[in-house]
């Protein structure tokens, strides 16, 4: 019984070496694809964590008009914000607050002391501050605030940063389309590779058959070489994606240009990455062998 | 142990190969089937080893109706004969021990057991000093001598030769011959073997089945057939 588990797979290892230059062949095909998709990994996850980041920090601020400088309208307008699908959170702030950030803005003594009197008849309006859980919809929701009684201005990042926001969202879509397809092209070259090596050992597969071995039996060798071939052709992109994630990350000090456009940190994308990666080619490997393997076993009866 | 019944064989080419053949093969004979080149042999090796379906009638081997079986089906009814081929047809990563041990392996045996087996089959064969060489360090008698080896080695009842000795020079050939004749009266494997070798037959006399286009012409109980046409 335990022969049964182990043969396949010490044969397949065997395999893995006394077919040197193919398993160096197919191998070599599952590294070149990894890498790319290595890349395309890392693009596409820290332009996602872009997106996501300049979502959470674009925020709606919307004034009330004087006429509604009471409790009750700041409950009412609260909770008619909260209401509109879409919205995150909801912060308030007083003309108060709003007027203590305005002197707290400027930096010299002297010109805080000039705008001190103004905080007798206070210009400022009580202010709501408003996030939204999708920057997609920044503009709708900023249109909804707007329709509540005593709301009298409502301001956004505008439309460059819904600009900004489509523009990676699009950049993101394509690049995990492009990935997508790089992978699916990657699993038949590999399939063809392996494909070659098996089909060199056609005659191997069907002698085996003439002594007797079950298709089961023949195929579950080959299934764990593919693996094998498949996981030992992971590991240079793995290597290679964790000290260039590193380097790249230490070298722009964990952000591109802006705060905005800051890189997951290594410790949280590398994991991941790696094993996303390894497990594409294993899995690449495995379906590769098992229907290669197939297709010989069919050769003769 | 061997029965054909009106057995026709037209290949999906066009090619037809044989026609009508009735054929019955009883446990423990020794028989060869001979012809010239394209007389069907080949074909009627083919339908009783499950290579081949035959067109019409029925192909059966030891109780197995051999033409009805499903193709994952194949492998497990070999277990039951063994076959020997012209060109050996020995894998060639693996070496002389590995080879016959594979057949046994395959049916699940236990190493112990395999280990025994392949021993005393590589000398019955006379190869015990080569279990480790590879396929290609043998000379051609040294690998059909493997070959035979692991046909044998889980003792099936019938063993089929396809121009065992085809390859081999004469005296090479009388020693291929020896061994299938211990093995057919030591083991009584019944064994069907095939060939043009008309010296050989003339010298190791035993049933005889003529082929000729595709039909039997003749089935010679004595053995020994002189005239040939070729």
């Amino acid at each position: 019984m335990i022969s049964r588990i182990w043969r396949p797979i010490k044969e397949g290892f065997l395999g893995v070496f006394r077919h040197g230059a193919m398993s160096l062949q197919s191998g070599s095909a599952v590294t070149i694809t990894l890498i790319i998709i290595s890349l395309f990994l890392i693009f596409t996850m820290n332009v996602s964590r872009f997106t996501k980041g300049i979502e959470q920090s674009v925020q709606i601020s919307a004034t009330v008009g004087y006429d509604y400088e009471s409790a009750e309208n700041e409950d009412r307008i609260s909770l008619a914000i909260q209401a509109i699908d879409g919205v995150d959170k909801v912060t308030f702030s007083s003309k108060a607050e709003e007027f203590q950030y305005y002197l707290n803005s400027f930096t010299d003594e002297r010109t805080k002391e000039a705008f001190r009197p103004f905080e007798e008849d206070n210009p400022m309006h009580d202010a709501f501050y408003v996030t939204v859980r999708d920057g997609s919809n920044l503009q709708s929701v900023a249109e909804s605030i707007k329709g509540i009684e005593g709301i009298e201005s409502v301001n956004f990042g505008g439309a460059s940063a819904i600009q900004l926001v489509n523009m990676l969202e699009s950049i993101r879509t394509g690049g995990g389309l492009l990935a997508l397809a790089l992978s699916i092209l990657a699993i038949f070259l590999i399939a063809n590779t392996i494909k070659l090596t098996i089909m060199a050992r056609a005659d191997e597969i069907a002698i085996m058959r003439n002594v007797g071995a079950r298709n089961g039996f023949i195929r579950s060798p080959f299934v764990v070489e593919g693996v094998i071939i498949g996981a030992l052709g992971a590991i240079p992109p793995i290597i290679l994606t964790y000290y260039m994630y590193r380097s790249v990350y230490k070298f722009t000090g964990g952000y591109l240009i802006s705060r905005m456009f800051s890189l997951i940190p290594p410790e949280q994308f590398l994991p991941t990455a790696c094993a996303i990666l390894l497990a594409i080619g294993v899995v690449v490997g495995l379906l590769g062998s098992f229907f290669s393997v197939g297709k010989y076993l069919r050769w003769k009866r | 142990m061997i029965e054909c019944s009106h057995v026709y064989k037209k290949y999906k080419n066009g090619v037809n190969a044989l026609y009508d053949i009735n054929l019955s093969v009883e446990q423990g004979e020794f028989v060869y089937i001979i012809g010239p080149t394209g007389s069907g042999k080949s074909t009627l090796i083919k339908l009783l080893d499950g290579e081949e379906i035959p067109t019409k009638g029925k192909v059966s081997v030891v109780g197995i109706d051999v033409g009805k079986l499903r193709h994952s089906k194949v492998p497990v009814y070999r277990r039951n004969i063994g076959v020997v081929f012209q060109d050996f047809k020995l894998l060639p990563s693996k070496t002389v021990f590995e080879n016959i041990a594979y057949a046994l392996e395959v049916i699940n045996l236990p190493k112990s057991l395999i280990r025994r087996r392949v021993r005393e089959v590589m000398n019955l064969v006379g190869l015990d000093e080569k279990g480790n060489s590879f396929p290609r360090e043998l000379s051609g008698g040294q690998q059909q001598r493997v070959a035979i080896a692991r046909a044998i080695a889980n003792r099936p009842k019938v063993l089929i030769a396809d121009e065992p000795t085809g390859n081999l020079d004469p005296s090479m050939s009388d020693e291929i011959m020896a061994l299938l004749d211990k093995i057919n009266r030591e083991y009584g494997t019944t064994i069907l073997m095939v060939t043009h070798d008309l010296t050989i037959v003339n010298k190791h006399r035993k049933r005889t089945i003529v082929l000729e286009h595709g039909h039997i012409v003749a089935d010679l109980k004595e053995g020994g057939y002189v005239q040939h046409d070729q």
